[in-house]
């Protein structure tokens, strides 16, 4: 007997319709410099502050989201992905603070932490992206799942594979390589969840409008993040939209 | 001086090692850049026989092994617990602050 995927077609639509953003986010700018070799050693250390300081909080919007996992509303299955995923982006949190002590940037990582770099300002692109994850801990868990995993996390995995590629540094492109198989498989987490779980037409219609906003608020915090790496002077990240 | 390696196999990556270490400031175990993302403990930053704050917090039994002879040290052999005084971790905490 075949097994039944009701979402089979949605999950491949949204992340069909993700893809082609993950070609143009405002991580083309920093991809271009790194690739021309124009990125400075500061430069470097603004990219991989903020980049930790967006993957610390993710704990905030994972934490508001594992809460209301309740007993029952889904199989084991889904609970083991979610701590799964959990998981993958503390290593990608620690991979980022560990980066900022080899590089030799900081020195413990408590004083990493006070760091302007790698510093989270509420008021910004990360700020808003984060905010705006963190509010979709209502959604039933296959909707805001689908909205991260089929949104950023596709536009992440393009740019994630192609700065790899870019970085003219040996420790910084593994750094970047060795996220893509878990961020790649996020994407299919999100896959996995909507065409299990997503059948309903209300549903649908909300997995198509949660997945854009999340690309839109992504792109975002990418756009917070490059114009405060591309900055000639350093002031403190803030959002593009102020 | 002996090293410390991690025996993957029965290491089970609850990462006690990394955050002791990194709490005192030494940062001798990180983890590899590869798509596995395993620890390992770099031998250039590790202090160990002075330091085996890693031994004492593992939880997974052979999972660090002296590199050189293989000897298992978790849980932590007998002549690994001497006294262990505060001033001794303040001596370890100052010399990985002192590290250039």
């Amino acid at each position: 007997m075949a097994t039944i995927l009701p979402g089979k077609e949605l999950a491949e639509e949204l992340q069909m319709a993700s893809r082609p953003k993950a070609l143009h986010t405002p991580m083309e700018q920093v991809i271009e410099a790194a690739a021309a070799q124009a990125l400075t050693d500061n430069q470097y250390f603004r990219l991989v502050g903020q980049l930790w300081a967006m993957k610390r909080m993710y704990y905030y919007v994972y934490g508001a989201w594992g809460s209301s996992l309740t007993i029952n509303q889904y199989p084991p299955s889904v609970d083991y992905l979610f701590a799964k995923q959990v998981y993958d982006e503390s290593t990608h949190e620690m991979l980022y603070s560990q980066a900022i002590l080899h590089k030799g940037w900081a020195k413990f990582q408590r004083s990493a932490l006070r760091h302007p770099y790698c510093q989270f300002v509420p008021a910004s692109g990360i700020g808003l992206y984060i905010f705006s994850m963190r509010g979709l801990a209502n959604y039933a868990h296959s909707l805001r799942l689908a909205a991260i995993d089929l949104g950023p996390k596709v536009l992440e995995l393009g740019w994630l594979e192609r700065l790899a590629a870019a970085s003219q540094d040996e420790y910084l492109q593994k750094l970047f390589a060795s996220q893509v198989p878990e961020t790649r498989s996020h994407v299919m987490m999100g896959r996995f969840m909507v065409e299990r779980f997503v059948s309903q037409p209300v549903d649908v219609a909300l997995c198509q409008e949660l997945v854009a906003m999340a690309c839109r608020d992504y792109t975002t915090a990418l756009q917070g993040i490059a114009d405060f790496v591309l900055a000639p002077a350093v002031s403190p990240p803030r959002s593009s939209r102020n | 001086m002996p090293t410390l390696r991690v025996d993957h196999a029965k290491c089970t990556e609850c990462r006690m090692c990394y955050y002791a270490c990194e709490e005192i400031g030494i940062n001798a175990v990180y983890i590899d850049l590869e798509p596995r993302h395993r620890f390992e403990i770099d031998a250039h930053k590790c202090t160990y026989p002075t330091c085996v704050v890693c031994l004492m917090y593992c939880p997974a039994p052979g999972s660090i092994v002296e590199a050189e002879t293989g000897r298992s040290l978790v849980p932590p052999p007998p002549d690994l617990w001497r006294d262990r005084s505060e001033k001794w971790l303040r001596d370890v905490i100052l010399a990985a602050k002192e590290r250039p």
